[in-house]
């Protein structure tokens, strides 16, 4: 059953500089259940995807257009105390930095309990006897002394796994993981991630888990989506992302992850930064950083296209579909790179564009 | 030997701290009495703002190969020693355009909701905005078409009506000139 579906989402930031296109016509669904993956750099429109999706994007930014469809009733129609009975409750979040996302005032317990009490509607024992059982489920020693400390007294894991506790509090249909492990160690990321996903499991809890690491993303997920200055680039079952990349960015951000026993001496990188969402370049958005780029990429945006059938992308949960001009036959030149698939870990570690064609 | 309590060098807060009582005999030097920015908005004429504000556009030289883009500042100056706050007609607070048409796109790019916004100079202030044109016009929502070799004129104005005469407008002149006219620096 779809749980989510997103459709044309259109948010605009109106600042001095200019109109500033952070989430331009994306559309996607989430399955009950299925743990989707958005990747991409900073400032591709992920974090601003999810705020969206909680109702939270704050002025100078609006929600343009687009419809949010979660359980089939459309989010962006409904009031605010509408939004948020459903805000921490069905749908929760767990935010970027969690020492930020904590009220450094209370103490860790209350702030979890005060969720469970305006949501489930629990009496103060109740709450405390849950909360209680939620910072243990999530690997917090000693959770009953530890319900009294204050976020300071936590560590950064620490932090990170009360946020999560806190977002599973009420039983969510629907989690949304801003990069959750981004500013946490590998042990302690790996250890989180494990969690995450045994949570999920237990709870029958769908993911959105934001990240620009493919690695957690191969990990975790059943589907992905690559992101792009505000556009969806690529999307795919999370196999078919790593054997089979259709679009040279995912190419790009899969062939700079560095690997233990490389023998290249430099890392590689998708030259250039991410440019400016106020001005976006013509064409296909990536033209000026992609070594396959050709004039007619510089005069036409493609939409996603199916890459078998170069046909515009229908939609369906469980498609391939990436936007470049080569699907649908107007690159000349074509995509030479290919995959190399390390056996000996059986998974395709290494992504090698072959041919830059811009030397 | 002096020990360091008996010096007077230390002094020992013991009266019981209450953060929500304020002595009000200290004020900090910095605290502003005044938004002036509101104040102004709410006695200064809008006539009186939009004398006050210049807008120049200016690129680094007046003819470019073409294929090749066109960088371009926007200087907005408030000559008035006092905040300006100028009304414009959508949240889009300006915007820029080669001969008229916006964002050098023949298609609306942005559908901004209907309400006013207010673009605020402090005293004094200049902004400076740099953007660039690519010599393309968008023609369609994903196409794009190059423009002709020949003079254009490139234009930042402030989102008012009429604001050529409200002196909110300011243009510049560029000329592409086909490639085999230029050297190689595109000069």
């Amino acid at each position: 059953m779809t749980l989510l579906e997103v459709n044309d989402l259109t948010v605009k930031f109106y600042t001095q500089d200019g109109v500033v296109t952070a989430v331009d016509n994306l559309s996607y669904q989430i399955e009950s259940g299925e743990k989707f993956g958005v990747v991409g750099e900073s400032g591709a429109g992920k974090s601003v995807t999810a705020l969206s999706l909680m109702r939270l994007i704050d002025s100078p930014g609006q929600i343009e257009s687009g419809e949010i469809l979660f359980k089939g009733e459309d989010l962006l129609e409904m009031s605010e105390e509408e939004v948020r009975n459903i805000r921490g409750n069905e749908i929760a979040m767990i935010f970027q930095d969690a020492q930020t996302a904590l009220n450094p005032v209370y103490t860790v317990g209350e702030q979890i309990a005060e969720a469970i009490r305006h949501h489930l509607g629990h009496d103060e024992a109740e709450a405390r006897e849950r909360t209680i059982q939620l910072l243990d489920r999530v690997g917090i020693p000693e959770a009953e002394t530890r319900f009294s400390d204050y976020p300071h007294e936590f560590s950064g894991g620490m932090q990170q796994r009360a946020v999560i506790a806190m977002a599973l509090s009420c039983d969510p249909d629907l989690l949304l993981c801003d990069e959750p492990t981004t500013a946490l160690d590998v042990t302690i990321e790996a250890q989180i991630l494990e969690e995450l996903e045994e949570l999920a499991d237990d709870f029958d809890t769908a993911i959105q888990l934001i990240t620009h690491d493919l690695g957690v993303v191969a990990e975790v997920c059943d589907r992905v989506m690559v992101m792009y200055g505000g556009k969806p680039v690529e999307k795919a079952p999370v196999e078919e992302l790593y054997y089979d990349p259709k679009h040279p960015y995912t190419v790009g951000l899969m062939s700079s992850i560095p690997r233990v026993g490389d023998d290249r001496d430099r890392l590689q990188t998708i030259p250039g930064t991410m440019p400016d969402l106020v001005e976006l370049p013509p064409g296909c958005s990536f033209h000026p950083r992609c070594p396959y780029a050709e004039e007619s990429c510089t005069r036409k945006e493609p939409p996603l296209l199916d890459p078998e059938t170069g046909e515009e992308a229908a939609g369906t949960a469980n498609e391939h579909a990436a936007a470049c001009l080569e699907y649908s036959g107007e690159l000349q030149g074509g995509l030479d790179y290919s995959v190399e698939i390390n056996d000996s870990q059986g998974e395709p570690t290494a992504v090698n564009p072959e041919g830059d064609r811009n030397d | 030997m002096r020990r360091i309590y008996e010096s007077g060098a230390l002094h020992r807060d013991d009266e019981h701290f209450t953060p929500n009582k304020r002595d009000r005999s200290y004020r900090p030097q910095a605290l502003r009495s005044l938004n002036s920015t509101r104040l102004s908005r709410s006695l200064l004429p809008n006539r009186f703002g939009y004398r006050a504000i210049s807008i120049s556009v200016s690129t680094p030289r007046e003819e470019f190969a073409s294929d090749t883009a066109i960088p371009f500042q926007v200087t907005m100056k408030n000559t008035l020693p006092v905040p300006v706050t100028v009304p414009t007609n959508s949240p889009v607070l300006w915007t820029w355009d080669v001969d008229g048409t916006t964002n050098a796109s023949r298609v609306p790019l942005h559908d901004p909701p209907e309400e006013s916004g207010a673009f605020v100079f402090d005293r004094g202030e200049r902004k400076q905005f740099t953007k660039g044109w690519q010599q393309l016009f968008r023609v369609s929502e994903s196409e794009w078409e190059p423009a002709e070799p020949g003079e254009y004129t490139i234009g930042a104005e402030v989102n008012v009506d009429n604001a050529d005469k409200k002196g909110l407008r300011g243009t510049t002149t560029v000329r592409i000139v086909p490639e085999t006219a230029t050297d190689a620096d595109g000069r």
